[in-house]
């Protein structure tokens, strides 16, 4: 095992470099201004930055926007939407990147006070992609007297932007010298910015890395400083291409420095609330955490083997759900051969969660850092399924080296690991072959393919350039060829609306078909994640139960994007009697907790009716910018057969004892009939029948979520929700009688 | 090395040591303010919780404001200090202080004011 | 027997819960179980013995994704 107090801490930057790049930077514009200190979570100030012309504005935020949009999620599309047009596109000017962090984001007392969401039109999938991201920018954006940032415009050489937000300075500048990577420019200008060693848990950046000029997968790193290991830690807005989109305004990083990090920076209602609470929650996850998920010691990488245990792992691009060798990286293993124990290991201060794990001093054995070792952030759940059994690799030191160029070169892990068991089935099924990758390997579990792939990437070299378009571009590009057919492509490739799937297999579960299928930015698993309460418990058995929860979960989830908040500490950890409880699911006494600190922020009482309300104006809103943007009705919600069902033959062999009985049970087979079939008539009447059942869950679930039939939101419903806005009904009222 | 040792055998619930203190630091005669903490047992013996310096607090704070100092006592230092309250809740004797009317929360520093304030000898200052 | 509403196909006298959950291979710790609408704790799964008609209920707790 590997203990916190025996590790040495990293070396320190070179400050004589530090101090040679700091002084080639060129300072485009810079303005000082008078911090606005928070009240009640809010500035209600907005900076915005265009880097056409390097113009720095500080603008209100109405009333009327926060009773709307609250927040967060809400307030970055909010802005977005105005800096749009319906025919922007990613790399357009006018394409903005909104950071807003939410009003209770910045506490400290309660575990998952953190986070910041991040909006931007996808390059990937051409609507607006939302993620959600730890690390100390979006407090420290909130403290330095902003509750939202916009970068519009795109600059003509390479920028930076520092907001110091105890001395009220923000400045655009060139910044040459610097690297790209993330590992290495995130301790440069750490150390840069920093007025001392102790200074330096008071910088957070923002950046992409390497591969982001040219990379759709590439996501955004938000860092911290961790004074423990002296080392800068990486935390990601992963999914979507927002990287590119910063790259594409040749924004190299954003950095914003805040001194003073105290309980009270928000100026809260009442803090007696937020302390009780908070206090509560660390005595639970004190007593608790080592007999639940043991969070603190491996992360959310707890459930890998749990979930090959129950056929939900992907493995080999979701063919199958599991392998008996994820033996080799189940939570114990983690914890005791490669993660770090005993560090604190938040992602914002008082997070007693303390999920951000790392490999220490972890040893390179490819690409350009090979030899050195480095801090691992991670892995989480997702990229370690993704980058490892998804294709075919189960070694622990393999996912960590895959992990750790992704994020230094800013790519997204998810996209990566999906997209490469996409490549390698293609591979595997001759649409690829050595000739075509340029002498990639890429079959299952080839790891020194797998990295290689990953570097050329990096690198702009050659079939790197076919590895940065993503699947959804990739398959329009093997059909071009004529390498593959594109029938077979669109069923394996496993990605919607131009989005990668993340790392669930929901062949079983009609409900997660639709937690994925039925999203806004795409299939990721953060508005329903319902494979267990579906497939396993059984709990959402009628059309009206899926539909209920495909209403109520995404609403409550969209939630924690307006305030600022992880849902891990909502349902990773439980308070003891929580199985006493109706609907444990549901966890209500932190669903109480929550209310409590939004009252305890605001000073503003809420329910949980409230909740949902606030949740739903922001989704809808979501919605018709998609149908606005051309991607937002029934059609685009079609799922991959792959994620639905058996493609191969080899996958319903592997199965077929379930899916022979479910013919009879579910399709209203004979079992004579079963017994007569040809495994192709079998597979075709498997087909027919799940994707039908999608099409009745889609019925289902759009009519409770207050959309017609064509996944239109109801002009009565958005008058319902006081979203009735000149700018949504202009688009939804020509289409409430289209047909889908 | 600096600690508070205890014989609880010794301990007529008198709590003394906890209005000691509790007035010392925080003004008030209030056991939630007191770095040393009395329960009764059923069985009319006494618990008594004290600091133990045995670092947790120092572990899971995420920026090190608690350290050890030359004695090997933990402190805690108020002006980096978050008020996350996280040592708080993962002290494992209960015995850390979180008052309402101030930001930061507080530990024993084995000043040894509780042990001056119990008239029989159930805690004590222990030097090595 | 119903395991979760579905009927259970395995059942036989001196079934336990902790024998439903062998066969059923649910390795997951963080579980309510309710048979007949009675909660069981786990340091019972091993005891209770299941009937032919009993309503058994191993709901798993996962926080997920």
């Amino acid at each position: 095992m590997i203990r916190m107090c025996d590790l040495p801490r990293y070396a320190d930057a070179d400050m004589e470099e530090i101090k040679k790049m700091k002084e080639a930077h060129v300072v485009l514009n810079q303005i000082t201004y008078e911090p606005k200190a928070l009240y009640r979570g809010y500035t209600d100030k907005r900076l915005k930055i265009d880097v056409s012309d390097n113009s720095v504005s500080i603008l209100d935020i109405p009333q009327e926007v926060k009773e709307k949009f609250t927040g967060g999620k809400g307030y970055c599309l909010r802005y977005l939407w105005d800096s749009v047009n319906p025919q922007t596109r990613w790399d357009s000017p006018e394409n903005a990147i909104t950071m807003s962090a939410g009003p209770v984001a910045g506490i400290t007392q309660y575990g998952g006070t953190g986070k910041c969401l991040v909006c931007t039109i996808s390059p990937m999938t051409d609507i607006p992609i939302d993620s959600n991201v730890g690390g100390y920018f979006g407090p420290f954006l909130k403290f330095s007297g902003f509750d939202m940032i916009e970068l519009t415009g795109k600059a003509k050489e390479d920028v930076i932007i520092v907001i110091d937000g105890n001395k009220g300075i923000i400045s655009v500048e060139k910044a040459p010298l610097e690297h790209r990577d993330a590992h290495i420019l995130g301790e440069e200008l750490t150390a840069m910015y920093a007025e001392d060693e102790n200074d330096r848990k008071n910088v957070a950046v923002v950046c992409s890395g390497s591969a982001a000029e040219h990379c759709n997968l590439s996501m955004l790193n938000f860092t911290f400083y961790d004074p423990k290991r002296n080392v800068v830690r990486l935390k990601q807005a992963g999914r979507g291409g927002i990287g590119r989109v910063f790259a594409d305004k040749r924004i190299k990083a954003l950095v914003c420095r805040f001194k003073g990090v105290k309980a009270n920076l928000n100026d809260v209602y009442d803090i007696k609330i937020l302390n009780k609470d908070g206090l509560k929650f660390h005595r639970e996850v004190a007593t608790l955490d080592n007999k639940q998920n043991a969070m603190r010691k491996s992360g959310t990488a707890y459930s890998l083997q749990t979930l090959s245990d129950y056929d939900i792992l992907p493995t080999h691009n979701y063919k199958y759900g599991g392998t008996e060798k994820v033996s080799e990286m189940k939570a114990e293993v983690w914890q005791e051969k490669w993660l770090t124990q005993g560090g604190a290991d938040g992602c914002w201060y008082g997070c007693s969660m303390a999920c951000a794990k790392t490999a220490d001093h972890f040893l390179l054995k490819t690409g350009p850092y090979k030899g050195c070792r480095v801090c691992v952030d991670g892995p989480e759940y997702e990229s370690a399924a993704g980058l490892g059994p998804n294709c075919g690799i189960t070694d622990p030191q393999v996912i960590l080296e895959l992990n750790f160029y992704c994020d230094t070169y800013g790519i997204d892990t998810i996209s990566y690991g999906t997209m490469t068991a996409f490549l390698m089935e293609c591979y595997e099924n001759g649409i690829l072959n050595k000739e075509r990758t340029g002498g990639l390997e890429l079959v299952w579990g080839n790891a020194e393919a797998d990295l290689e792939l990953l570097h050329l990437i990096a690198r702009n070299e050659g079939f790197g350039k076919i590895g940065a378009l993503g699947s959804h571009k990739q398959k329009a590009y093997f059909a071009e060829q004529g390498w593959g057919d594109m029938d077979f492509m669109n069923d394996i490739a496993m990605e919607q609306k131009g989005l990668e799937y993340s790392e669930y297999s929901s062949k079983e579960s009609l409900a997660q078909q639709g937690g994925y299928g039925l999203t806004n930015k795409g299939p990721q698993h953060d508005e329903a994640w319902l494979i267990f309460m579906d497939q396993v418990n059984n709990q959402i058995p009628t059309f009206d139960d899926k539909a209920e929860a495909l209403y109520y979960y995404p609403m409550f989830r969209t939630w924690f994007g307006l305030l600022g908040l992880c849902k891990l500490p909502w349902n990773d950890i439980v308070p003891a009697d929580n199985s006493l409880r109706d609907e444990p699911a549901k966890v209500p006494e932190h669903v109480d907790n929550y209310l409590d600190l939004y009252y305890g922020v605001t000073g503003v009482k809420i329910d949980r009716d409230d909740m949902i309300r606030m949740s739903e104006r922001v989704y809808n809103f979501q919605r018709i910018f998609n149908i606005r943007l051309g991607k937002g009705l029934r059609r685009n919600d079609a799922i991959p057969y792959r994620s639905q069902g058996p493609v191969t033959e080899e996958e319903y062999l592997s199965r077929q004892e379930r899916y022979d009985r479910q013919l009879v049970e579910l399709v209203g087979k004979t079992a004579e009939e079963v017994q007569a079939m040809s495994l192709q008539e079998k597979m075709a009447a498997t087909r027919s029948y799940r994707e039908s059942e999608y099409e009745k869950l889609i019925d289902a679930v759009y009519p409770k979520r207050g959309w017609t039939l064509n996944g239109v939101p109801t002009v009565a419903h958005l008058k319902e929700l006081g979203m009735d806005l000149p700018e949504l009904l202009e688009i939804v009222e020509p289409l409430q009688d289209v047909q889908p | 090395m600096k600690r508070l040792e205890k014989d609880e055998a010794l301990c007529t619930g008198c709590r003394q040591c906890e209005e000691a203190c509790s007035k010392a630091f925080y003004k008030t005669a209030d056991r939630m303010k007191s770095c040393i903490r009395i329960t009764d047992r059923e069985d009319g013996t006494h618990k008594i919780s004290i600091c133990t310096q045995c670092g947790i607090c120092a572990e899971v704070c995420n920026t090190g404001v608690i350290s050890r100092d030359a004695k090997g006592v933990y402190r805690l230092d108020k002006k980096e200090c978050a008020g996350c309250l996280m040592c708080v809740g993962f002290c494992p004797e209960d015995v850390m202080v979180q008052s309402d009317d101030c930001l930061e929360p507080s530990k024993c520093t084995a000043c040894g004011i509780c042990v001056k304030a119990c008239p029989s000898g159930a805690i004590r200052l222990v030097e090595e | 027997m119903k395991l979760n509403d579905r009927p259970y196909e395995n059942w036989h006298e001196g079934l336990t819960i902790r024998g439903v959950m062998d066969y059923m291979h649910f390795t997951w710790p963080k579980l309510v179980v309710k048979v007949n609408g009675q909660l069981v704790w786990p340091e019972d799964y091993g005891n209770v013995v299941l009937k032919e008609d009993d309503d058994l209920k191993i709901h798993h707790l996962l926080g997920g994704g």
